[in-house]
C-alpha cells in the first residue's frame, strides 16, 4: 500500500538526501527530492495535488526549512511535515511554531523515522 | 516606486527567482550585502510583487538614530510618556501595519532593543512608550545589513534567537566586483534613466575600451558608486576624464579580497612575492638578503608602474608625474623591468 504515498524530502546535505531517498524508495514510497529550499518551493508550486508527507532539513541557505514548513502548512494544512535538524534549539522552536508535526534531531535511526512516518500517514488516512 | 533589479549574472537571476517565489509568503527576510549593492531595491521588489503592494512601505535606518530615539521611532509613545511628549506619536510598527517595515542596518541595533523587536516578532504585539496596553500589528519585517550577523552573534552583539527569527529567508547580494557582467547593463540602464531625468540628448555610451576599464574597476561603493560616476558623467560628458578619476589601485584582481584594500602591496602574501624554496632558497650558496630585496622590489615596482601606465592609457608623461619620477627614469624602468604595452597600443600618446 505504501507505493501510493508521495514523499518530498528536502536537505542541502547530499549524503543525507541520497541516503533518505534510497531508503524510502526501497520501502516503496514514491520519493521526490530537493537539495535546497527554492527547489522545494518550486516543486510544491508545480505539484497541485501536494504530497502525502514532507521531510525537511531546517538550516539551509536562502529559503530555510522553517520557511518551507510555513509555505506547506499555509497551502496544505493537513500535510504532515517532519523537520530534521542538527542544530540548536532556536530553529527547532521556530519549526514547531510553524506547525511542523515533529522535529527530529540528527543523528537518528532510519527505522525510527520510518515508524514515525507510518504512524503519521495512518493517522492522516 | 523603486528601480528594477538590473543584472544578467547568475546571482541576480537567482535573487529575481527567489523574490518571485517568496514575495507572497510574507515571512521574515534578511537581505545582506556590502553598502551600495541595492538591498533596499530588493526589499522594494519583494514588496511590489507581494499582495501588500499599495499598503505602507516604511523604512527605518537603525544606524541613523541613538537607541532611545530609535525605540520611540519604532514603537511610538503616548502623550506624557516623558518630558516633552506633548502628544501621542505613532511608531513605525503602527504606520507599517498591513504593509512592510524595512529595517535597514539591523546589525547596528542595540542589544536591548533587539529584545523588544524579538518580542514583537514572536507575539505580533508592541507597546508604545508610556502605554499600558499592547497593540496588535500585522507587519511584514524585511531587515537588511552589511554586517556578518553570525559573526556578531559570536561577538555577543547580536541575539541568536532574533537572528533565527529574522533569517527565515536570507537573500545575499554579492558585491558588484564579484559580478562584473552586470556592469554594462547597469551602465546602459542608468544612462538611459539619467538622460531622461536630466533631459540630456545624445549621451554617448562608453566605447569598448572604456567599458573594459569600467568593468575591470573594483567598485568599492558598488551600484551606488556607479550611479554617482554616471551622474558625474552627465556633468562632464568625458569618459576618459571619468575613467582617470577612478582609483584603480589594487583593482585589477577583483576576485581577491586583497584587491578591495587600498594598500594592495601590503596585502600581498610573502609566498606571492618570492619563492624561498627554489632559486631564492637560503640554502642556495648565491642567496643574499640584498638579492632577495632587489628581486622583490623590482616585482613591486613593475606591478605599480604597469598599473599606473594602464590607468593613464600608457601616456608616459602623465604616468611619470603620478609616480613622481622623471620621464627619463620611467623610460629606463619600462625597459629595465620589461614592462610591455598592451597589444593595441599606439606609440604616439605622449
Amino acid at each position: 500500500m505504501n507505493d501510493q504515498y508521495k514523499l518530498l524530502i528536502i536537505d542541502d546535505d547530499d549524503e543525507v538526501l541520497t541516503n533518505l531517498c534510497k531508503y524510502f524508495r526501497q520501502k516503496d514510497y514514491q520519493v521526490t527530492s530537493a537539495s535546497n529550499g527554492l527547489d522545494a518551493v518550486k516543486i510544491l508550486e508545480a505539484e497541485t495535488d501536494g504530497f502525502d508527507l514532507i521531510i525537511t532539513d531546517l538550516v539551509m541557505p536562502n529559503i530555510s526549512g522553517v520557511a518551507v514548513i510555513s509555505i506547506v502548512k499555509k497551502k496544505h494544512p493537513h500535510t504532515p511535515v517532519i523537520a530534521i535538524t542538527g542544530w540548536g534549539e532556536h530553529p527547532e522552536a521556530l519549526a514547531t511554531e510553524a506547525k511542523a508535526d515533529l522535529v527530529m534531531e540528527k543523528p537518528f535511526q532510519l527505522t525510527e523515522l520510518d515508524q514515525i512516518i507510518s504512524n503519521l500517514l495512518s493517522r492522516k488516512h | 516606486m523603486g528601480p528594477p533589479l538590473i543584472g544578467i549574472s547568475k546571482s541576480i537571476e537567482r535573487i529575481k527567482e527567489l523574490i518571485k517565489h517568496v514575495a507572497d509568503t510574507h515571512l521574515n527576510i534578511v537581505i545582506t550585502g556590502e553598502s551600495g549593492v541595492g538591498k533596499e531595491v530588493v526589499a522594494q521588489n519583494l514588496y511590489l510583487r507581494s499582495s501588500r503592494r499599495g499598503k505602507p512601505f516604511v523604512k527605518v535606518n537603525c544606524a541613523a538614530l541613538p537607541e532611545g530615539l530609535l525605540e520611540s521611532e519604532l514603537f511610538g509613545f503616548e502623550k506624557g510618556a516623558f518630558t516633552g511628549a506633548e502628544r501621542r506619536k505613532r511608531g513605525k510598527f503602527e504606520l507599517a501595519n498591513s504593509g512592510v517595515l524595512f529595517l535597514d542596518e539591523i546589525g547596528d541595533m542595540s542589544f536591548s532593543l533587539q529584545s523588544k523587536l524579538l518580542h514583537v516578532l514572536q507575539s505580533g504585539e508592541f507597546a508604545p512608550l508610556g502605554s499600558e496596553r499592547e497593540f496588535k500589528t500585522d507587519t511584514w519585517v524585511i531587515a537588511a545589513t552589511n554586517q556578518e550577523l553570525d559573526q556578531n552573534i559570536k561577538n555577543g552583539t547580536f541575539r541568536e534567537d532574533l537572528y533565527y527569527r529574522l533569517n527565515i529567508i536570507k537573500i545575499i547580494i554579492p558585491a558588484l566586483r564579484e559580478r562584473p557582467e552586470d556592469i554594462p547593463p547597469l551602465i546602459d540602464y542608468y544612462i538611459e534613466k539619467y538622460s531622461n531625468q536630466f533631459n540630456i540628448k545624445h549621451l554617448d555610451k562608453p566605447a569598448a575600451p572604456v567599458m573594459e576599464k569600467l568593468v575591470a574597476y573594483h567598485w568599492p561603493g558598488n551600484v551606488r558608486e556607479l550611479q554617482n560616476v554616471l551622474k558625474r558623467y552627465m556633468v562632464i560628458c568625458d569618459w576618459d576624464e571619468i575613467v582617470s578619476e577612478l582609483d584603480f589601485n589594487g583593482s585589477m584582481q577583483p576576485e581577491t579580497p586583497a584587491a578591495t584594500k587600498p594598500d594592495h602591496v601590503g596585502a600581498i602574501k610573502m609566498s606571492d612575492l618570492i619563492d624561498l624554496t627554489g632559486e631564492y632558497s637560503p640554502e642556495n650558496p648565491a642567496f643574499s638578503l640584498k638579492k632577495v630585496k632587489k628581486t622583490i622590489l623590482d616585482r613591486v615596482e613593475k606591478e605599480v608602474i604597469a598599473q599606473v601606465l594602464q590607468q593613464k592609457g600608457w601616456n608616459r608623461s602623465k604616468a611619470a608625474k603620478t609616480l613622481k619620477i622623471s620621464y627619463k627614469t620611467l623610460l629606463y624602468k619600462i625597459s629595465d623591468l620589461n614592462i610591455l604595452p598592451p597589444k593595441n597600443y599606439n606609440n604616439t600618446s605622449d
